[in-house]
């Protein structure tokens, strides 16, 4: 290991170049974090040893302790590592609570892992036995819904040999694990005597979480029709046209509102600022009583004007629409305080210029305002685009994926996008917890987005931005 | 095509002038067309999908109502063109200079217009804070349909008959306040009424020193009073039987997570902002790149794993799990702007202090970051804000009632087993709404300028 | 930098630390709140004070309350008893192995209703000692109509007769697959065939003839009838029955409380036979149970609270708190003259338990979903709507 570990004689703070120089960055810093976190993890067991109370979470403090006293030791011994220190504090958080989860949802995708299948012991399933007085041979009085213990148990071969067996005392509050080296007729034969002072009162399996290898992503694709492509669909749409409408919406308030001539244009700014200053938790959940088809006041005020109530949250096509203008609501202050302080940049005397020049007001937003705009507006349409695509919370709270639409998953419903899709598969009824098959939704997702980044950030050159 | 010179024969900064193609020059029209019959499309099956709805016996209706509101924009219209051509006559005769009557007319037309976005974007609220004075759990309109008040026949303004102050009598059932945090509050509302009036004097007046050091102390006392008050307020001041009388407690664990969020998202994305916008080093462009990506996937859809990666940590329903989970998503975003903010400040500043024998963490610490007050403010509130009314991530990690925040608080009203508890709803939902709305118009400037900071570069 | 961070992790610390409960106490989980957490305390405080055992009361939201069992327990963070939950997810309970069977801490059950405790038993064994059962009936509004109509035609006359000029003869919320059983198993539709008291989830009996007509008399409801317009969901229907403005509202005991509070005449009956039904309406009986954790290490004192707080006595002090409908044969004897108590008692022995077993938990989705769907426009293809939905709880249930 130390053989690629820069030698200490070349000290230098010039970083080795090109891919090696990343390579041997990232090692530097993973043997200082694995060495901060083996510290940190051989204190805590210490620690859990001395004092049993001691809560686990001891593991980040001496971790971080360990770092606070590497890191300097590291920097002398490599300076140009110094350049990533600025990055750890940031890499470190990342790493610990996005990293992490990712990988164990990633290894998710490939199992059964659900509310069912939780690789706990079943309390429905119990059944009462002895132990023999070798304590390695546990007879079971009778197998629940099963003809035989292998069937109980679920064996994956036919004497259960490696298989487990869950073991319970009166209490039941500490099941106790143990391997199976044989079965004959309704014997178990463990591989292990069980403990002595363990007063053996019932068993019970274990409802195991398996590999099942693509299956997940199987059943996904092979009702892609009546969910993904869908639900896909209308993701797409509703992040573009929610930018876009906000965009037009806030270009032409912030238009308006810039034209200093006018009176009275802080009152109508400061006002038009209301709906962005209200969480959206509490705005959704209002617009949900408004929008109501018979009670709700946008229908009594449509009735005003003579038109017949619309089925805002009660018709597929319509609820798309519902959550469009929603989200204009909720969207268009931020829009159009943008468009006022990119304005805000733009020299005046362009104008002057162009209005020596005979241009009108409207030639002078054509060719000068709205170009230099672009610019300004760029990252924001994108950001906006990314956040959209995966705006959960006003597709939850307003319509929570509905209303109903024939030929559709019940778990993929006419609103739902592809987060909340997900969502109801890992959370709601409708999915029974199935959180393998919701993993296997987060990774298509992030491949999706990822795909449609790209395209975006090359269409609008944040790469080069970025490298240069 | 050919004559049109290729990128490298052309003069440094020069420019020659194109001929738009014809495609190019009829795209704008494609558009428009295309939008058109997207719309007209999209029109026809809305329509459709309403064709068979009756009218409803619930609302009062009125035929041909649009004509009537249509005629009435017309006469507001025409009384606005008569007015303007009066004013502009008056205003010719007094200043002796000649006005544009398009202009006038074209900015009486602007407020009218104005007035009726800021109508209907306002409106709904009202609702809400009427619903928060009625006891009996309703956020629905019942018309009166004998009633000769055209609004009250329709339902558009609510029946105020019923108001109490039972809804807000509940969220502050049982509290019990020690003199101390008394004395904070009133500190606090000093503060705020303070920083009110000297906003108002510094808009209406000039600026001054005083008004700005005035600014900054009651800014400074009005932080330091409101952080004790969150640390110290405990749940065992709150004896109230009921859930919804917690509400000011979970305010307080809120504003806690929040604020501890905002701060460790500024210290986590600076130094890493930092380094991308100025420091070159083998690596940082893929680091770039790993921060933006990673954040891509829906961690969202990981909750089972945040939650048994706080279970291992023993971090589960803890304030500093909730804190760590929310702070773990605030990087990219943060580290982009900051970044973003960093390019646009003339390296030459830092150059400087780099010549007279600073090295770069002292560059960093005592030239770069005093400059990025804005920002940093921009940064904190972002993240305040957006984790002030985040709720399943919190529903998820956090149990109990005592340790709930405000989103899980306000959507536990809404999600009883059966009933919506409206009323309740949306008395807790104008209160805990307040320190937001404050905290937006007490640094709108700040807002205005972050937005755009990551994108406008000098 | 370095020094803040510090100082910040050990200011975390401590606000970690005094959030931890100890160990000696029971920890209860509940949803309840109001007069009903109130009373859940004072029941606390006399247990505290019977056997000295501390119990924190800790607030969960409903609908958290399953998914934070199953998570936490195995891991030791979960409660020790749980009140209450309903049985529908009894079944993924049990196969999560969270809770506990309680056959050998209930010495006596003849205090409780037969349905109740069928409801509370999965697999033979007793997993929830019942608290409260609950179905939906039509509460009616004296003032506009003066008796409950017990036959169909009856019902559509009073119903139509108030239907109209902002005023409602008949309100339900008609996409709830819950609150719309009693139609379905009164047209002979079931979820899963009952043989003798055991459920077969092989055979789903929710796109059957009866399920079909049931879906289309919901149709009826709104089109044909014109009784239920689009957009009235159960929050919707209640604020019209609190003003005053509807006769019959189909709704369970959850409503009376604000509708007590409005100061509304009512009265409480069964929904009339609907037209051409084979049987009975019968609504589903959600029971709702007191749950043991079995990770628990304090089962027998959890127990016991558990029994003080499903007792006679108990369950007749928790109705006075929140109205809700007792299970204890004794209580409702003494509960006699409560008119909800009655009415709801009523269409409680007439209704058919929720299915408790595992596979229950695959159906509420797509079934959900196609009532939705039966009702969203007039004339619709029923028997394919339904099929799709039966054919995806199959394939859910493997």
């Amino acid at each position: 290991m130390t053989t690629t570990l820069p030698l200490p004689a070349k000290r230098t703070s010039v970083p080795p170049e090109g891919t090696r120089g990343v390579l041997m960055a990232i090692l530097v810093l993973a043997l200082v974090l694995g060495g901060a976190a083996l510290i940190g993890w051989l204190l805590a067991g210490l620690t859990a040893r001395a004092l049993p109370s001691a809560p686990p979470y001891m593991i980040l403090v001496y971790t971080v302790a360990a770092l606070l006293v590497l890191m300097p030791i590291t920097g002398r011994l490599v300076p140009w590592i110094a350049n990533w220190y600025y990055l750890f504090p940031a890499l470190v958080f990342l790493i610990a609570f996005t990293v992490l989860p990712i990988i164990l949802t990633v290894n998710y995708a490939f199992t059964n892992y659900s509310g069912q299948n939780s690789g706990n012991p079943d309390s429905g399933v119990r059944t009462a036995a002895t132990l023999s007085a070798d304590r390695t041979v546990v007879t079971l009085s009778e197998t629940p819904e099963a003809d035989s213990v292998q069937a109980y148990l679920r064996c994956k071969v036919a004497t259960c040999k490696g298989d487990t067996l869950v073991l319970l005392d009166a209490d039941a509050s500490s099941p106790v694990r143990a391997r199976i080296a044989s079965v004959a007729g309704t014997a178990v034969t463990l591989s292990a005597p069980v403990a002595a002072g363990f007063a053996l009162s019932d068993v019970t399996r274990i409802n195991r979480i398996e590999r099942i290898g693509l299956a997940n992503f199987q059943e996904i694709f092979a009702k892609a029709s009546s969910a993904l492509w869908p639900v896909f669909l209308w993701t797409v749409i509703f992040a573009f046209s929610t930018v876009v409408i906000n965009g037009l919406a806030g270009l032409i308030l912030g238009i308006l509102l810039y034209n200093k001539r006018l009176k009275g244009r802080n009152i109508y700014r400061t006002l038009l600022f209301l709906p962005w200053a209200i969480p959206a938790v509490i705005s959704v959940q209002m617009w949900v009583a408004l929008f109501n088809q018979q009670f709700g006041i946008v229908n009594k005020a449509l009735g005003l004007l003579g038109i017949i109530a619309v089925p805002w949250l009660n018709d597929p096509l319509w609820a798309k629409v519902s959550i469009l203008l929603v989200n204009l609501w909720l969207g268009f202050p931020y829009m159009m305080t943008a468009t006022i302080s990119a304005l805000a940049t733009i020299n005046e005397d362009l104008y002057e210029a162009a209005s020596i020049d005979g241009a009108s007001r409207w030639q002078q937003i054509q060719s000068i305002t709205l170009p230099l705009l672009r610019t300004a507006f760029t990252p924001i349409l994108l950001s906006g685009f990314a956040f959209n695509f995966n705006n959960f919370g006003i597709i939850y709270l307003l319509t929570a994926g509905g209303p109903a639409q024939e030929g559709r998953e019940s778990t993929a419903q006419s609103t739902d996008i592809l987060l909340s899709w997900g969502y109801n598969t890992a959370f709601a009824s409708a999915g029974g917890q199935n959180y393998s098959l919701a993993s296997a939704i987060a990774l298509i997702i992030f491949f999706l987005t990822l795909a449609i980044s790209l395209v975006n950030f090359k269409a609008a050159g944040v790469f080069e931005e970025a490298r240069k | 095509m050919t004559a049109v010179p290729t990128p490298q024969q052309l003069p440094p900064g020069g420019y020659v002038h194109k001929e738009p193609s014809a495609l190019r020059r009829a795209a704008p029209w494609l558009v428009a067309a295309a939008v058109i019959t997207g719309f007209v499309v999209l029109g026809y099956f809305l329509a459709r999908n309403m064709a068979d709805n009756q009218k409803s016996f619930t609302i009062y209706f009125v035929e041909r109502g649009w004509i009537r509101f249509l005629l009435f924009l017309l006469a507001a219209s025409g009384v606005l063109a008569l007015t303007s051509l009066i004013g502009q006559r008056i205003g010719m005769a007094r200043t002796g200079r000649k006005i544009s009557y398009s202009a006038v007319l074209g900015d009486q037309l602007t407020h009218l217009f104005l007035i009726l976005v800021v109508l209907v974007a306002v409106y709904p609220l009202l609702y809400v804070l009427i619903a928060a004075f009625d006891p009996r759990n309703s956020l629905f309109a019942f018309p009166n349909f004998s009633d000769p008040n055209i609004l009250y026949r329709t339902g558009l303004l609510p029946n105020l008959q019923v108001l109490s102050f039972e809804n807000y009598a509940a969220l502050f059932e049982g509290v019990t306040i020690p003199g101390w945090q008394l004395a904070l509050a009133v500190v606090v509302g000093a503060a705020l009424t303070a920083l009110l009036i000297l906003a108002l004097m510094g808009r209406f007046g000039r600026e001054s020193e005083g008004i700005t050091k005035a600014r900054t102390w009651a800014m400074r006392s009005l932080i330091a009073a409101l952080a004790l008050l969150v640390m110290f307020m405990v749940p065992s001041q709150f004896t109230g039987q009921s859930n919804e009388s917690k509400f000011l407690l979970s305010v307080r664990n809120t504003l806690l997570v929040s604020g501890v969020t905002g701060f460790l998202a500024i210290v986590l994305s600076t130094t890493a902002g930092y380094a991308m916008a100025r420091l070159r080093f083998p690596g940082r462009f893929q680091m770039l790149l790993f921060f933006i990506f990673i954040q891509m996937f829906p961690v969202f859809l990981a909750l089972v794993a945040v939650y048994t990666l706080m279970v291992i940590l023993g971090l589960v329903n803890t304030f500093t799990g909730l804190i760590l989970a929310y702070s773990g998503g605030a990087i990219a975003f943060n580290t982009w702007i900051f970044k973003g903010y960093v390019e646009s400040l003339p390296e030459s500043l830092e150059e400087a202090a780099m010549v007279d024998g600073a090295t770069r963490w002292q560059t960093f610490i005592q030239v770069v970051l005093p400059l990025s007050g804005g920002i940093l403010v921009f940064i904190f509130l972002n993240q305040f804000i957006g984790t002030y009314a985040e709720f399943i991530l919190a529903s998820i990690l956090m149990t109990g009632v005592d340790q709930w925040t405000v989103g899980v608080m306000l959507r536990s009203f809404t999600t009883g087993q059966f009933s919506t508890k409206w009323g309740i709803f949306s008395a807790a939902a104008t209160l805990g709404a307040l320190p937001i709305i404050a905290l937006f118009y007490g640094f709108q400037g700040y807002f205005v300028g972050g937005t755009v900071s990551g994108g406008v570069k000098e | 930098m370095k020094k803040a961070l510090t100082l910040l992790s050990l200011a975390l610390l401590g606000s970690a630390l005094t959030s931890q409960a100890s160990a000696a106490t029971l920890t209860v989980w509940t949803h309840f709140g109001g007069p009903e957490l109130a009373w859940l305390k004072s029941q606390a405080a006399d247990f505290t004070k019977k056997t000295g055992t501390q119990i924190s009361l800790v607030s969960v939201p409903f609908d958290n309350i399953p998914d934070k069992f199953i998570q936490s327990a195995p891991k030791g963070q979960g409660p020790d008893v749980v009140v209450t939950l309903p049985q529908d997810r009894l079944g993924q309970l049990a196969a999560a192995g969270v809770v506990e069977p309680m056959d050998k801490y209930v010495t006596s059950r003849v205090d409780f209703d037969k349905t109740a405790l069928t409801a509370m038993t999965y697999k033979g064994k007793l997993f929830g000692l019942p608290m409260f059962a609950e179905s939906v009936a039509l509460v009616y509004n004296k003032k506009l109509i003066a008796s409950a109509p017990t036959t169909w035609p009856a019902f559509l006359a009073a119903a139509q007769k108030n239907t109209g000029n902002g005023k409602f003869g008949f309100l339900a919320d008609l996409s709830n697959a819950y609150m719309n059983y009693g139609i379905v198993s009164a047209y002979g539709g079931y979820v899963f065939k009952n043989t003798s008291g055991t459920l077969n989830p092989k055979d789903i009996g929710l796109a059957n003839a009866g399920a079909e007509k049931a879906s289309g008399f919901l149709n009826d409801l709104r089109y044909k009838y014109n009784l239920v317009p689009e957009g009235v969901d159960g929050g919707a229907a209640k604020s019209a029955f609190v003003d005053g403005r509807l006769a019959m509202l189909l709704t369970g005991p959850w409503d009376i409380g604000d509708i007590k509070k409005a100061g509304i005449d009512y009265g409480i009956a069964a929904f009339p036979t609907p037209p051409g039904a084979t049987g009975k309406w019968s609504p589903f009986v959600g029971v709702q149970g007191t749950m043991l954790n079995a990770y628990g290490k304090q089962k027998v004192a959890a127990a016991q609270f558990a029994k003080q707080i499903s007792s006679s006595t108990a369950q007749v002090s928790f109705n006075q708190a929140g109205g809700r409908i007792p299970v204890s044969l004794s209580a409702r004897t003494k509960l006699k003259a409560d008119p909800v108590v009655a009415g709801f008692g009523k269409t409680i022995s007439m209704g058919t338990p929720m299915p408790n077993i595992v596979e229950m938990g695959s159906v509420w989705g797509p079934w959900s979903a196609a009532i939705a769907q039966s009702v969203q426009k007039p004339n619709q293809n029923y028997s394919q709507i339904l099929d799709k939905a039966v054919s995806e709880i199959n394939s859910n249930i493997k």
